[in-house]
């Protein structure tokens, strides 16, 4: 028999010594429970939820007053290298030929080829798309994607992100419904890295005081637009 | 070595120990005093929160019941990814399977996110011995490792430290003298892993949870170090403990809207990254190599015991904060990689009963901490099963006459009154304002510690008596 084999059959045999009448429950369905959903409104939730983890949420009415936001937050920051990822609503309000315009130092990941690692150290902010954003938690969703690399989000001190208004969900069940809309098993498949942020990079290592972008950004900025 | 493999037994010593350091006394209380708190206000922020725990519980009794069937399909779905699975039975099999991948792929410097189960099976030195840098990338840990230490909390590794301590350990490491405010100690930690994220080429990590329906494991960070062991180096290799599957996706957020919530009071925490396999084509980064090494090293015999409630556990520490006992002597007076209410029936249950006689005791039995656990674990009735255990001898002749004696008096109610009678008058005798600092026979062991209370002057049935006339 081999290693595997071995193994599973002592677990397999450790089951049934342990499954006392009762012990072996069908999966539950879990129905309702749990379900928060986003309140009245679930945008100013999603804003709310975000300031308490200890980011900013924006609600811009056009594409002006997307590129207006970014600008400021830019500027606050004095940065001058940025990194924008592709597709969505970066390419839709034109993002990359704008700030250009702004004489800033701007790449996209279109620019960037093959291994892509020491551009990525040194960007100072990073704008990219969202896959979706969750009002109950104030939680950005990103899915990684070949112009959506995960350093994007993470490698620059500051992190940017554009979200449609159509892309804001409820509740954090409502995101895992997407990929299995029956309710129980998988329909379609999650991408090779899905990940949920709510707030800047934290720690509380030394003597519990908080400390933002230890690792990740110190700062994400999410920029709904309504238009 | 061992699952739990311990600098010393001696207990009651390192109790002692921690118990007359101030300065440790002071970080346990701030520590486990915000948590615990968090852990009841975010309870408390969930319409229902005791359904959902419920919900997630039957989820892992379920999971555990088809624990064979579960992993195999997890298997199934890693490779259906491009990904690859091993089995180690033992920790020492899953050192040997780590540094065999490190191997193949020419592996040189490996970071690591924070996991316990890597803890458990001591991989560091295994790696250090087969020439592989390996550097912790969670803050608290990085800490841990340059100071040379254990962790001493599940989610606040380098509670023992101070901001004072911390600066002196990382000063003498880097060969700069560095001031101790937390906002420039963490930024010298950045600085530092960043340098150490450029170079790596093997990411190591645990995983919170794994399913079985899509091979996703799943990790928790607040800092990014998940992240960035995930993205950055070209080989992954995830340990995890084979009851950390669950079986379906939709399953997954019952547990992330309990787990930071039990934890720290946040609503989730900062980053909950889910990968699925190693990087697709057109991707430009994540690692190209995406390995899972599933441990059993105990585990499987736990599963055959009444003690299989404690493969529940997700890790969250919320027993600690709660524990009246944790609260006190902190993480390192157990001994084993696991501390707190959970660690005193993991360690002896995977390490020896035997040679952990203390912690089973290490509780009052208030329930605090199944009061805070996000999947209701029953740990005061296992504490009391390991107890069971360990007495499970012949009773020596003295003790045989003490129960005797005492079953004989609880049989007459005359012969009860007396023997109540004749302690009270004994004991107020001794007492000074109400308390007894001295009492004599084996009391005295009792009074060593802490102070007996004097019993009342009259008896229950005495002033029932009274109140009824
Ligand atoms: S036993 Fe429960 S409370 Fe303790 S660490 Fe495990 S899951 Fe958390």
């Amino acid at each position: 028999m081999s290693q595997r084999e071995v193994f599973l059959q002592r677990v397999k045999q450790a089951v049934v010594e342990g499954n006392r009448a009762g012990a072996a429950p069908p999966l539950p369905e879990r129905a309702g429970v749990g379900y928060q959903g986003g309140g009245p409104d679930p945008v100013s939730r999603f804003c709310q939820e975000l300031a308490a983890a200890g980011g900013k949420g924006y609600v811009a009415a056009d594409s002006d007053a997307v590129l207006h936001t970014i600008q400021s937050i830019l500027q606050a920051h004095n940065a001058r290298k940025i990194l924008l990822t592709c597709g969505g609503l970066i390419d839709r309000l034109d993002l990359p030929a704008r700030l250009r315009e702004l004489s800033l130092e701007v790449r996209t990941t279109d620019d960037v080829q093959s291994d892509p690692r020491e551009d990525f150290f040194s960007d100072d902010v990073g704008i990219t798309n969202v896959h979706r954003l969750i009002a109950e938690t104030g939680s950005v969703v990103l899915a990684s994607k070949p112009n959506e690399p995960r350093s994007a989000s993470l490698l620059p001190p500051v992190h940017i992100c554009l979200a449609d208004h159509s892309q804001l969900l409820s509740d954090l069940f409502d995101l895992f419904d997407i990929f299995a809309p029956t309710g129980s098993s998988i329909q379609s498949l999650p991408p090779s890295c899905l990940t949920l942020i709510t707030g800047p990079s934290k720690t509380g290592d030394i003597e519990l005081k908080l400390v933002t972008g230890v690792h990740g950004p110190g700062e994400i900025h999410v920029i709904i637009c309504d238009g | 070595m061992s699952y739990a493999q311990h600098e010393h037994h001696d207990f009651l010593g390192a109790s002692a120990q921690a118990l007359a350091d101030p300065t440790l006394q002071q970080a346990l209380t701030r520590l486990t005093d915000t948590l615990l708190a968090g852990n009841r206000r975010g309870y408390a922020a969930l319409a229902d929160s005791s359904e959902l725990r419920d919900h997630a519980k039957r989820i892992k009794e379920h999971s555990l019941a088809h624990l064979d069937q579960y992993l195999e399909q997890l298997e199934a779905s890693v490779l259906k990814f491009g990904g690859k699975v091993h089995w180690a039975a033992t920790a020492e099999d899953a050192r040997r399977i780590v540094v065999e991948i490190a191997k193949k792929a020419n592996c040189k410097h490996a970071v690591k996110s924070k996991s316990m189960t890597s803890e458990e099976i001591h991989l560091n030195p295994a790696l250090e011995q087969a020439g592989i840098e390996v550097t912790e990338t969670d803050f608290g840990e990085f800490i841990i490792q340059v100071a040379g230490e254990r962790p001493s909390h599940l989610v606040a590794p380098a509670v023992h430290h101070t901001r004072e301590s911390i600066a002196r350990v990382l000063s003498k490491h880097l060969g700069e003298q560095l001031a101790d405010d937390p906002k420039s100690l963490a930024m010298v930690g950045r600085r530092v892993l960043r340098e150490k994220f450029r170079q790596a080429d093997m990411g190591i990590t645990g995983a919170n949870f794994a399913v079985a329906e899509t091979g996703t494991i799943v990790l928790v960070t607040n800092e990014g170090n998940g992240r960035l062991t995930t993205t950055c180096p070209r080989v992954h290799v995830a340990i995890m403990g084979i009851e950390k599957v669950i079986p379906r996706f939709i399953d997954l957020p019952v547990f992330l809207k309990l787990l930071a919530r039990g934890a720290t009071g946040q609503t989730l925490s900062v980053y909950t990254t889910l990968i699925t396999g190693p990087r697709q084509p057109g991707e430009l980064d994540g690692a190209e190599e995406f390995h899972l090494v599933l441990l059993d090293n105990g585990r499987s015999k736990v599963l055959a015991t009444p003690f299989r409630e404690s493969l529940q556990c997700i890790r969250c520490g919320a027993c600690l904060n709660a524990c009246p006992v944790y609260r006190r002597i902190g993480g390192h007076a157990y001994g084993g990689v696991y501390s707190g209410p959970i660690g005193s029936i993991l360690t002896p249950l995977y390490d020896s009963v035997a040679a952990n006689p203390h912690l089973p005791h290490a509780s009052s039995l208030c329930g605090a901490c199944q009061a805070a656990c996000p999947v209701k674990i029953n740990i005061p009735h296992m504490l009391i099963g390991l107890r069971e255990l360990q007495h499970y001898h012949k009773p020596s002749r003295w003790e045989r006459w003490a129960y005797g004696l005492w079953s004989m008096v609880l049989c007459r109610p005359w012969a009860y009154r007396w023997a109540l009678w004749a302690a009270r008058l004994l004991l107020r005798r001794n007492a000074q304002n109400g308390w007894l600092s001295q009492m004599p026979g084996p009391g005295a062991e009792w009074t060593k510690v802490r102070d007996f209370p004097a019993p009342a002057a009259k008896s229950f049935r005495e002033r029932w008596k009274e109140l009824e006339s």
